[in-house]
């Protein structure tokens, strides 16, 4: 794990450049979270939910990379599974007739 | 420190660094997008696609710091996902939106 | 009255009944001959249905069932293949019989139906091979319609049926294809077992599996097994629609593997453009719903190409109905490129190699439309749009969209 412990800049590691990598993502999905809230319709709710798990996935990848955790990597594709069957049950269970894929 | 890595690790850091900021341009891109865009199909289209990219890149990032062990195989495998589920996902989901009838907004329609 | 005839004989068909194919009466109205091409196909016996209904209303005097060998006499199992494609001519000359027969038309009982075995003694390739056979036979025996079924599959290969239709086009025949509903998705869902689905979809998840775990540990190796056991016996049915093949299956690797770098480009540049519309302060987007008629076949590679459209950027698939997608479009620039048609191109690449990629495009094909917006030329098809109900009240467009079964998509990925 030499790379992460690298100096990017100015006594900066690329695991610190890392952890600020996944605070920003962090940023970003707070920002999605307002369109989760406000909708209007169900699939907009539906389309920031996936979105911010998409972005969870990638915070825990970078949070592996960055913490030396490995496991991290098992847990992100556990949730970019589950996120992916989310999107698609609710797409499915909230049409009539559930005609979806 | 950066001088036991070598030219090749050199380089290797100066990617992560450069595929770290475009993932999170692009996811950032996706942001605005899904604030800003008048109705769910729009959405769709930066949710899907802007944000599939910056995914990609931060997980290209991420396979390069940790190397080629089962680890990077990891995350090579999550970016192959992310890219066929993104859209199936969009498309699911615009797809019911379709389905319980909502038209698609076009120039000059006042909801926004 | 109907006869089977031979393909072997020079005279195309040997009739057996005294009265010959010129038997009917010389009506007031001058009816036509119909050529129907057939190939055992679950909506086979609603299109035989359709034409002699048709036939019976006095729009045909006389139905000319064809199959269109694939192979050639002389082949290994030829024989074999020609007695199987026999019976099923048989067989539809029987239901046209039977469809005739109780059909209340007072001309019901003057339609002639022949079948024929035909194309044998050379090789096809590409539609217009099968188209030239058909207007040929058509012309032997003064046919000018041809009636297509719409699960119409020559050699098995889904991509054939649409070129078909645009070769025929630029025939004199008149072309139509029989309105029958497909049958319900589950039914197409599944295809069969067999050993060799079955072993790859062991091999894939047990890969899969120690690609996660360890494969130098014994205990992965037991749970590994029992996982992909498990896995293959409830989705090697899904999974795939044909069995894997030894040079069809590394081939469409190879090509796939050529086509995600360009994808990826694709991907990267598009999204600069769309970057720069939606980081504009004036946000000048122009979405329009559109719909393009692709020529991929379904399952697997009509994924493909709706994933390929959805992930680059400003083209949106909405749904994938039978061939047509309706795509959404975030801008003209990105409707312009759809209708280009070059990612529906690498697709056919993909999938059925370089002589496919080479059919025209949606546009030179005339096969797209924009639903929306001044440049509108189709009407949207959804409920809500002219002013209809929505919701829990279905209209008749979604009550057909249901039976049509566009789980197109479904199609898993393994």
């Amino acid at each position: 794990m030499t790379l992460v412990d690298a100096t990017v800049v100015a006594g900066y590691t690329v695991g610190d450049f890392l952890l600020l990598a996944a605070a920003g993502f962090v940023v970003l999905a707070i920002g999605m979270l307002y369109r989760a809230v406000k909708g209007p319709t169900m699939q907009d709710r539906v389309l920031a939910v996936n979105v911010l798990g998409t972005n969870t996935v990638v915070i825990l990848a970078i949070l592996a990379a960055a913490l030396s955790e490995p496991t991290f990597l098992d847990i992100a594709l556990v949730y970019a599974l589950l996120n992916f069957l989310m999107a698609i049950a609710i797409s499915k269970f909230t049409v009539e007739r559930g005609g979806v894929l | 420190m950066i001088e036991t890595l070598g030219t090749l690790g050199t380089v290797r850091v100066g990617l992560i660094v450069a595929f770290t900021l475009l993932g999170l341009f692009f996811s950032f891109v996706s942001m605005v997008g899904v604030l800003r865009l008048p109705d769910v199909y729009s959405r769709a289209h930066t949710a899907s696609q802007a944000d599939t990219l910056g995914a990609g890149f931060g997980l290209a990032a991420v396979a390069l710091a940790v190397g080629w062990e089962g680890a990077g195989f990891k995350s090579v495998l999550l970016l192959f996902f992310i890219f066929v589920t993104n859209p199936t996902a969009a498309h699911a989901i615009s797809r019911a939106a379709f389905e319980e009838g909502i038209v698609p907004w076009t120039e000059g329609d006042d909801r926004r | 009255m109907w006869w089977v005839a031979d393909a072997d004989d020079a005279g195309g068909p040997v009739t057996n009944d005294a009265g010959g194919p010129v038997t009917n009466d010389a009506g007031p109205t001058p009816r036509s001959t119909v050529v129907v091409p057939v190939e055992p196909s679950p909506t086979l016996r609603a299109t035989v249905s359709h034409v002699a209904e048709a036939a019976a209303d006095g729009e045909f005097d006389a139905i000319h069932f064809v199959e269109i060998a694939s192979w050639r006499d002389g082949d290994p199992g030829s024989d074999d293949r020609s007695a199987e494609a026999r019976r099923v001519l048989e067989r539809v000359s029987a239901w046209a019989e039977a469809d005739l027969d109780d059909a209340d038309g007072d001309t019901g009982d003057d339609v002639t139906v022949v079948s024929a075995l035909i194309g044998a003694d050379e090789y096809l390739f590409g539609p217009e091979d099968y188209v030239e056979v058909l207007a040929e036979y058509a012309g032997e025996h003064g046919a000018d319609t041809v009636v297509l079924d719409p699960e119409y599959t020559p050699v098995g290969n889904t991509t054939l049926l649409q070129p078909l239709e645009f070769a025929l086009s630029n025939t004199s025949l008149s072309v139509r294809t029989a309105p029958v509903g497909r049958p319900t998705r589950p039914e197409r869902l599944r295809s069969e077992a067999t050993g060799v689905r079955f072993a790859a979809m062991f091999g894939l998840s047990l890969a899969f599996y120690f690609v996660l775990g360890d494969p130098l540990y014994w205990f992965d190796w037991v749970t590994g097994v029992a996982t992909a056991t498990i896995v293959s016996i409830t989705l090697s049915r899904i999974s795939f629609d044909a069995d894997p093949a030894i040079p069809r299956t590394p081939q469409r690797l190879v090509r796939g593997a050529i086509y995600v770098p360009v994808l990826l480009y694709e991907i990267v540049v598009a999204n600069l453009v769309v970057a720069r519309v939606i980081l504009d302060p004036r946000l000048p987007i122009d979405p329009t719903l559109n719909r393009v008629r692709v020529i991929v076949g379904s399952g697997l590679p009509l994924m493909t190409l709706a994933n390929s459209i959805t992930l680059t950027p400003g083209t949106l698939t909405v749904r994938a109905r039978d061939s047509d997608l309706y795509v959404h479009s975030l801008l003209p620039w990105a409707r312009e490129g759809l209708f280009d048609g070059s990612l529906e191109r690498w697709t056919r690449f993909v999938y059925y190699g370089r002589s496919a990629a080479r059919l025209p495009t949606p546009r030179e094909r005339d096969d797209h439309a924009i639903l929306q917006g001044p440049d509108a030329t189709e009407e949207l098809p959804i409920a809500a749009a002219d002013g209809g109900a929505t919701g829990d009240d279905a209209g008749p467009e979604a009550a057909a969209d249901a039976e049509s079964g566009t789980g197109d998509e479904g199609v898993t990925d393994a």
